[in-house]
């Protein structure tokens, strides 16, 4: 008996494990998943692109970017902005209602401005850039800014999901937080923490048509090989942030279609003329030239992402507003020209300098800060790397912790080169730690300028500049992977990793 | 035996202290969460303005005295990131999760392994004792995450029986227990095996064969009984480590407990949170052991002078 025993409890176990107990993505639910478990669904706190994509669904705003990247009315049937374009006046759609019943108003937005702009929120400088917001009457709102801002209207569009003011009182921000109210394509049903988040479709939805499935399914799965089997399994739909290899092999996966897009992202190397980059051979623009003709970014492009991604020219990039692919080239990789224009400079055998690297702070990124080191001794250049913790990294103001030189990456959600040029360049910002008059008077210009054609000719312009003198050694960008059910239709990501779900259908 | 449990609940006050002390220093030396919470072009003055309502612009004396008056209260403070929301109440909303992963893992590797390891033991030398000393093997030297992406690919994926991630009723539970049970079920089959190859030495069992008893029942009779002392007590300490160690499986699995939450706070430099979870199960932890020490200690005598 003793030897039936052993065999019998493991055929029990076995029989435990083996039932068929799969469960598949329902008919009408569209299962999406979650690389972090977000930290609020109130757009004003939510405080990472995952975060940001499972709120959206929820919301809307007065304008909306569509696929294209245009402007389009979308709680607002149009607006007018004052001659000196600090003005904006905006007329609001009828008939709208939040997922409570509340009516949408102007009240709506003025309260939507309101609880943004509180100092606790993440986002709060989104709603900070008004400087005031009145109702003119129920439907129409005057939006005033400080000064006149390129980039309000994107701005506007990309994060004030409009909330309901009579709801927010009655529960507060926190309570919002929890059970969060909009005017969006999915209504709000329930949030298992570290789970899931279940929405459904908004029968009153003012997009006539849409949603286009019942039931929409957030998912938190934080590993991206989990993610990559549970599209396999049809468990998901929608599997995103998936590495290039896992995006080959499930090429040849039934049932399952790789989306892959250029992310607007700018990987580079800085360079600093203030704290430990002044005095440095760095100030030289010759030098800075040099680095850029000496950085193997296509050989880092092809040995380290397999061949998965673009190198870059500047800071305005592919799909970026002013980009123009026959003009602006990446700096070829020219270790000849490196070692002369260091000889001009000065530095015929080379010379050693620090550069911080933020240590699994992005994809890669550990190998290509070692490739960089190789590289760039190859012309004599001996880089030291300290790696440090991403949140030591970040912490304090122009990379204080780090040295001369630093890798980083820096997005943009609005089709334009702005916010990592403002944040980059403009003396006074958290992170920038190149300081040159030229490039903080060319961006305040570009701020300045609402017309798109004048400000597109000002970002050819700044490309330009900053090739001459670069601040940076300008690396790539990245393509994002992701992995969709055949049955999902319309799926329509954005280079910034942002996607709006209401157009998406089930077949 | 009252100064023995005296001293070891002093002993245990210490050992929590310290790991408080320990907790709050060590997080913040990983640099400034503000910077990872706000975007990264938020002016300075919205960063000045956050890190005033988080309180970290007090100085760390004041900030550290806020965090042990607190604890000792049994207020774990709030998440920065999770706005308004005590941790206390976020961790027991993920405490279920995690408790039903290590029982089940836990059951999983006594139903597996003291089997194996009474059937191994008894039978030196046989085909069963080489698998129970295989099992043993591979259980304490495969890593969980790794076993547990293997379970996805092959149960998940390729044959389609079980969910490859999440918490969907029973079925769900499967892979994550196995994945995470698995080390502890090579520990226990080495120590059911090794324990029942001195009890059946021992004179009663020789004396029970010789009685002509069959096989099973001088297994379950006699030898079960006495090698239950040491495997019962390593229950207890397996079941802390599977409490805190599930880290990994409950990403891989995107199993939503403790673990996950854990990795998450981490990730989001949100202090507080990380505190609030490792103090917690260093609680749990430190109770446990007290509890074990101090039942030893009435159990047997002499430990109370030791």
């Amino acid at each position: 008996m003793t030897r039936r025993t052993v065999p019998t409890l493991l055929l029990t176990l076995f029989a435990m494990i083996v039932l068929p107990l799969v469960a598949q993505a329902q008919g009408d639910r569209l299962v999406v998943s979650l690389s972090s478990d977000p930290t609020s669904l109130f757009l004003p706190r939510a405080s990472d692109r995952t975060a940001h994509n499972a709120s959206l669904p929820l919301y809307d705003s007065l304008i909306w970017i569509n696929d294209d990247l245009e402007l389009e009315p979308a709680l607002a049937e149009s607006w007018e902005i004052s001659e000196d374009g600090t003005e904006y006046v905006f007329h609001l759609r009828r008939g709208v209602t939040f997922h409570n019943g509340e009516p949408f108003t102007a009240a709506s937005v003025v309260a939507t401005w309101e609880t943004g702009s509180d100092a606790s929120n993440d986002y709060a400088n989104f709603f900070t850039a008004a400087s005031l917001v009145e109702a003119i009457d129920d439907y129409t709102v005057r939006f005033t800014t400080p000064e006149p801002n390129a980039t309000f209207l994107t701005t506007l569009a990309f994060s004030w999901g409009m909330v309901p003011p009579a709801y927010i009182a009655e529960v507060g921000l926190d309570g919002f937080a929890q059970a969060p109210v909009g005017t969006g394509a999915f209504r709000f049903v329930s949030r298992t923490a570290g789970d899931r988040i279940l929405m459904e479709a908004n029968p009153d939805y003012w997009r006539a048509g849409y949603p286009r499935v019942a039931e929409l399914e957030f998912r938190v799965i934080p590993d991206a090989s989990t993610r990559m089997a549970a599209v396999q399994t049809g468990e998901i739909h929608i599997a995103n942030r998936l590495s290039p290899d896992q995006a080959m092999a499930l090429e040849r996966a039934p049932g399952v279609e790789v989306v892959s897009y250029l992310n607007d992202r700018a990987y580079y190397v800085g360079f600093k003329n203030v704290g430990a980059g002044a005095g440095t051979p760095l100030e030289d623009p010759r030098v800075r030239q040099a680095l850029n003709y000496g950085s193997d970014r296509f050989g880092i492009i092809n040995a380290i992402f397999s061949g998965q991604a673009e190198p870059i020219p500047g800071f305005i990039i592919e799909g970026n507003l002013g980009y123009d692919a026959a003009t602006m080239t990446p700096f070829p990789y020219d270790p000849e020209r490196a070692r002369e224009l260091l000889t001009e400079a000065g530095y015929p055998d080379g010379f050693e300098i620090s550069m911080g690297c933020p240590a699994d702070g992005y994809v890669n990124i550990n190998e290509v800060c070692l490739a960089l080191q190789r590289t760039l001794g190859d012309i004599g250049v001996e880089v030291n790397v300290e790696f440090r913790t991403t949140n030591s990294f970040w912490s304090q103001p122009q990379y204080g912790a780090v040295g001369a030189m630093f890798v980083d990456s820096w997005s943009s959600a609005i089709g334009e080169a702005l916010p990592r040029l403002e944040g980059a360049l403009v003396p006074g910002n958290y992170y920038t730690a190149w300081e040159d008059e030229r490039f903080a008077a060319l961006v305040e210009e570009i701020t300045l300028t609402v017309d798109r054609d004048a400000r597109a000719a000002l970002y050819r312009e700044m490309h330009e500049l900053m090739r001459d003198d670069p601040p940076f050694i300008y690396l790539y960008q990245p393509t994002i992977f992701e992995a969709v059910n055949e049955r999902v239709q319309d799926y329509a990501p954005r280079a910034a990793e942002e996607y709006y779900l209401f157009q998406v259908s089930l077949d | 035996m009252l100064r023995f449990a005296v001293r070891r609940v002093l002993e245990s006050v210490l050992l929590m202290l310290g790991v408080l002390v320990l907790v709050f220093f060590l997080v913040r030396l990983t640099g400034d969460p503000v910077s990872l919470i706000v975007p990264m072009d938020a002016p300075t003055a919205q960063r000045e303005a956050l890190r005033e309502i988080m309180g970290l612009n007090d100085p760390l004396p004041v900030q550290f005295w806020g965090f042990m008056s607190g604890a000792v209260r049994g207020d774990l403070g709030s998440s920065l990131r999770r706005r308004g929301q005590a941790n206390l109440d976020i961790i027991l909303e993920r405490l279920p999760a995690t408790v039903q992963l290590a029982l089940s893992a836990l059951a999983f590797a006594v139903l597996v392994a003291v089997p194996l390891g009474l059937a191994g033991g008894m039978r030196p030398g046989t085909a069963v004792d080489r698998l129970a000393r295989a099992v043993g093997l591979a259980g304490q030297t495969i890593p969980s995450f790794w076993l547990g992406m293997l379970l996805i690919v092959l149960f998940a994926v390729t044959l389609r029986w079980l969910p490859s991630f999440g918490r969907d009723g029973p079925a769900s539970l499967v892979l994550p227990a196995v994945a995470l049970g698995f080390a502890g079920m090579g520990q226990l089959v080495r120590l059911t095996r090794s324990a029942v190859l001195d009890v059946r030495r021992a004179d009663y069992v020789r004396t029970a064969n010789a009685k002509g008893m069959s096989a099973l029942r001088v297994s379950l009779r006699h030898v079960l009984p006495n090698v239950a002392i040491p495997i019962v007590s390593v229950l207890g300490i397996q079941f802390t480590y599977l409490l805190g160690g599930s880290v990994y499986i409950e990403v891989v699995f995107a199993w939503p407990g403790l673990g996950s939450l854990l990795e998450n706070a981490i990730r989001d430099a949100d202090f507080p949170l990380v505190q609030a979870i490792t103090v917690f199960i260093s609680l749990f932890a430190i109770s446990i052991h007290l509890l074990t020490d101090l039942a030893y200690g009435m159990l047997d005598p002499r430990l109370r002078r030791a």
